[in-house]
């Protein structure tokens, strides 16, 4: 009797905090349907996700984020990986130069983006001391670009390095093993790459890359500090939707976000079955072992 | 042998590459910190000051300002992170019971739903419960998105140690609490600490959950810095972003050092 209490006990606190969490997306999927009573508005209905396609400013939006989003996390995920691939092989590990960007806020990474790329910054500067360009305005416009170049290369400083973290360990655990084994008979670095490290991190990779395409698909700070006044990012958008004096608005800024956490389910059931897999994993060697013992 | 040392090679070219992609950015911030103007097109600023980091000295001496909303705010919420994380971990690795999975899965949604779509969805909530525009809201707020960074790290190290030395302690006649307390918390320090430092990392970083939940009034490094940012003031953004990251790294250090002591204090007292 007593042993059945004691999980519940331990998960007040989880309990607690999920159960705001819940509520927090319920209620903006309930105002996305249009369901906002202090407003009178009692009626479900679809019409604002319908809009969001055929408005153009919340579709501009909707495809501008789809777009960045998933180009900077299929670059990070390549690069991240690749780079990974090749660090493991310098034996020296995961050192603080992965962790570095990994503890640095979004607002600091945007920083960095506008001091070196933007048309005053560092490469501008150094290609005019070498007389590339005459004027700053001959500098592309990188920072500000509506095609969202500086927001793809800080999500790519950002997410490179947390591609490496998410999957070094795995990765040095199957190098190790079967890396080694599979170069004793014979096989060389591309072919263990491809043919053994890859398909055993699949799950793991995919997890990494799930992870950081909706992250820059809803996260605020870089497009609102490096991005274009058109077209607008969605979590920008969105909270110029939700601040609109006529609170008849916020149900646009929900119905973007509904999209968001739709992206965000999906990724999270892929992501949860990958992790309880690994867990359950772990946990039956561990009994494997102590049965052993 | 020769082909291993040009895999070797390329190895360490590819490293220092990105090694310098993270770096360069940093070194940026340290010269825009003690810069005062630095016109187009020198590539070197014309005249250092120290104005900015003095004003970031000044406001972080100031009692019951951002040291406490920015700093000890950030840290509360790691070290609360961390016990929940130990608790709920417990609960989700060794015990079954209905609702098991259903809680694994929402424990590890914060991690992929995006921040602002879950501050704009709660923020009416959060005014209902009189949580809006304090610390404490803010707190429960970081709290929800560094959590699942924690357990996540803790579920890992706890599955892999397993029961078997907590059950022990139970057949030498341990009660369960102290069992854990004495065995498993122990054993856990080391990933401990690191889940510390991640849920202090993912605290400090929150700029637009900071923004909405506390109203502009709860003035952590972000609210602070974004303004000089968009303003234009880069000198003061960079002082305040080398301050408070030096921070951050010291806080990494520290418990990375800990981390180690205790680590090795553990396999003494093993064997």
């Amino acid at each position: 009797m007593k042993n059945k209490i004691i999980p519940y006990l331990l998960l007040i606190p989880q309990f607690i905090l999920s159960g705001l969490f819940i509520a927090g997306l319920i209620n903006a999927i309930m105002i996305s349907l249009g369901i906002m009573p202090s407003l009178g508005l009692n009626k479900l209905t679809f019409d604002y996700y319908i809009k969001a396609f055929l408005r153009k400013d919340l579709f501009d939006s909707l495809t501008f984020s789809f777009y960045t989003a998933l180009v900077s996390a299929l670059i990070s995920t390549v690069l991240g990986v690749f780079i990974c691939y090749f660090m493991i092989n310098t034996k020296r590990g995961i050192s603080w130069i992965v962790e570095l960007p990994i503890i640095t806020p979004h607002v600091v990474t945007a920083l960095f983006i506008i001091s070196i790329f933007s048309q005053n910054g560092f490469i501008a500067r150094l290609l005019f001391m070498f007389n590339l360009i005459k004027d700053q305005q001959e500098f592309p416009v990188i920072v500000y670009n509506s095609g969202g170049i500086g927001i793809i290369l800080g999500y790519i400083w950002k997410e490179v390095p947390f591609v490496i973290y998410f999957t070094a360990s795995i990765m040095s655990n199957i190098n190790e093993k079967l890396g080694d084994a599979a170069a004793n008979l014979g096989a060389g670095a591309g072919r263990i790459f491809f043919e053994i490290t890859l398909p055993l991190c699949k799950n793991t990779i995919i997890s990494a890359f799930l992870i950081i395409f909706v992250f820059s698909l809803g996260a605020y700070e870089l497009p609102f500090l490096l991005g274009a006044t058109k077209p607008k990012a969605l979590p920008v958008q969105a909270y110029e939707q939700y601040l609109h004096p006529d609170l008849r608005n916020r149900p646009y800024a929900m119905a973007l976000n509904g999209i968001i956490i739709a992206a965000a389910m999906l990724s999270a059931v892929f992501y949860y079955f990958v992790l309880k897999s690994d867990i359950d994993k772990k946990l039956k060697n561990k009994n494997l072992n102590t049965c052993i013992i | 042998m020769k082909k291993y040392k040009k895999d070797r090679y390329i190895s360490g070219v590819i490293t220092a590459i990105f090694a310098a992609a993270v770096i360069l950015p940093v070194l940026t911030l340290f010269v825009w910190s003690f810069t005062q103007r630095w016109a187009w097109p020198y590539i070197i600023p014309g005249n250092f000051s120290l104005n900015a980091v003095i004003d970031v000295f000044e406001k972080l001496k100031k009692p019951g300002g951002i040291l406490i909303s920015g700093v000890v705010l950030s840290l509360i919420t790691a070290l609360l992170s961390v016990i929940i994380a130990l608790m709920s971990a417990k609960a989700l690795l060794f015990y079954n019971f209905p609702g098991r999975n259903a809680l694994l899965f929402g424990s590890i949604l914060p991690f992929i739903v995006p921040a602002s779509v879950f501050s704009m969805g709660v923020q009416l909530l959060f005014i209902n419960l009189g949580l809006n525009n304090t610390l404490h809201g803010v707190m429960i707020a970081h709290l929800i998105y560094s959590l699942p960074y924690a357990l996540r790290l803790i579920m890992d190290a706890m599955s892999a140690i397993g029961e078997k030395y907590e059950e022990q302690a139970r057949v030498l006649g341990a009660c369960g609490i102290r069992a854990f307390v004495d065995i498993t918390v122990p054993m856990l320090l080391p990933v401990s600490l690191t889940a510390f430092c991640m849920a202090y990392i993912i605290s400090f970083s929150q700029y637009f959950l900071t923004l909405l939940i506390g109203g502009g009034r709860v003035i952590t490094f972000t609210i602070i810095m974004v303004p000089y940012l968009t303003s234009g003031n880069r000198n003061f953004a960079s002082a305040y972003s080398l301050v408070f990251l030096g921070i951050s790294v010291i806080i990494f250090m520290l418990s990375k050092k800990a981390a180690a002591i205790s680590n090795r204090q553990l396999k003494t007292q093993l064997y």
